[in-house]
């Protein structure tokens, strides 16, 4: 079981650094056969992820300034929330939870699920300063 | 203070009450063994006697509520509701956050069975949420190769 579950993340993982490197080759248009937001698409507004694909190339370019423009929240959200969620694989893979987990706390968790739900509604407000938080 | 003990009906001592705790901890000398020293009416087993078996004083009123700093291990969710609201760019990810957000709420007011249902219900919606980002990318290569290859066979370059 446990030798299962190893294989499983390395498989993940490689999909991961396959997806990573074909992003940083071909660019967020270059992918055809991925379809981008579809909430985006049908609606035309901006989810909270919007734009990580986007910044994700550009970080992989090393244009982290660029990264920060086209989603700034998930830049900081989800390097944090990548981490975590390691710690927690690693655990599973192990069998057991670790002893050491990436805990905000009570206030910590609805300060994070208050700051994508803003984000999400202030990034599709048409005026400045919140047409800053909506990808260029 | 000194003090006399019995093993199988056998007087012993008197000794020392530091010797006596050390007969007591080593497991030589048992709590049903009687032990006596002078003040005292009768002999009596060593683990009635206050002064070597001091009673833990009973818990009063409410127990606090996090009675176990561990307590059962439930996971919260939190940061796979993250990474699947922003990678997988649906609004599946949110109840997720939610669901994930009173996990640790209720775990601390003692609601154990609610913090359960909650953590199950942020992990269903981690799943939901990725797997409906996974079905839509399946289904765009399905419509995808479904026109792109009538295209490709009736107008070949």
């Amino acid at each position: 079981m446990q030798g299962n579950r190893a294989g499983v993340v390395v498989l993940g993982g490689l999909v991961l650094v396959g997806a990573a490197w074909l992003l940083a080759l071909r660019g967020p248009d270059g992918l055809a056969w991925f379809p981008g937001c579809l909430f985006h698409r049908f609606t035309g507004l901006n989810c909270p992820g919007c734009g990580m694909t986007r910044a994700a190339c550009a970080t992989l370019h090393g244009r982290i300034g660029e990264a920060f423009r086209f989603n700034p929240v998930g830049m900081i959200l989800l390097p944090l929330a990548s981490f975590g969620v390691g710690l927690e694989v690693i655990g599973w893979v192990r069998g057991r939870v670790l002893p050491f987990r990436l805990n905000v706390g009570r206030v910590g968790t609805w300060v994070i699920v208050g700051v994508v739900i803003g984000f999400w509604v202030l990034r599709n407000l048409p005026w400045w300063p919140f047409t800053l938080l909506a990808p260029p | 203070m000194q003090w006399h003990y019995a093993k199988s009906g056998v007087q012993l001592g008197p000794v020392e009450e530091a010797e006596l705790r050390a007969k007591l901890d080593s497991g030589e000398l048992s709590v049903s063994d009687l032990v006596w020293r002078e003040g005292m009416g009768d002999w009596l087993p060593a683990g009635k006697v206050r002064e070597l078996f001091p009673i833990p004083p009973l818990p009063t009123g409410i127990p606090k509520t996090p009675p176990l700093p561990g307590g059962p291990d439930i996971p919260n969710y939190l940061w796979q509701s993250i990474v699947v609201t922003i990678l997988c760019c649906w609004p599946f990810g949110i109840p997720a956050i939610i669901y994930a957000a009173k996990v640790d709420g209720l775990k601390n007011r003692g609601d154990i069975v609610g913090a359960k249902a909650a953590s199950a219900s942020a992990k269903t919606w981690c799943i939901v949420a990725a797997c409906v980002s996974g079905g839509a990318i399946l289904l765009w290569w399905i419509i995808a190769i479904l026109f792109a290859v009538p295209f490709c066979v009736l107008q070949p370059r």
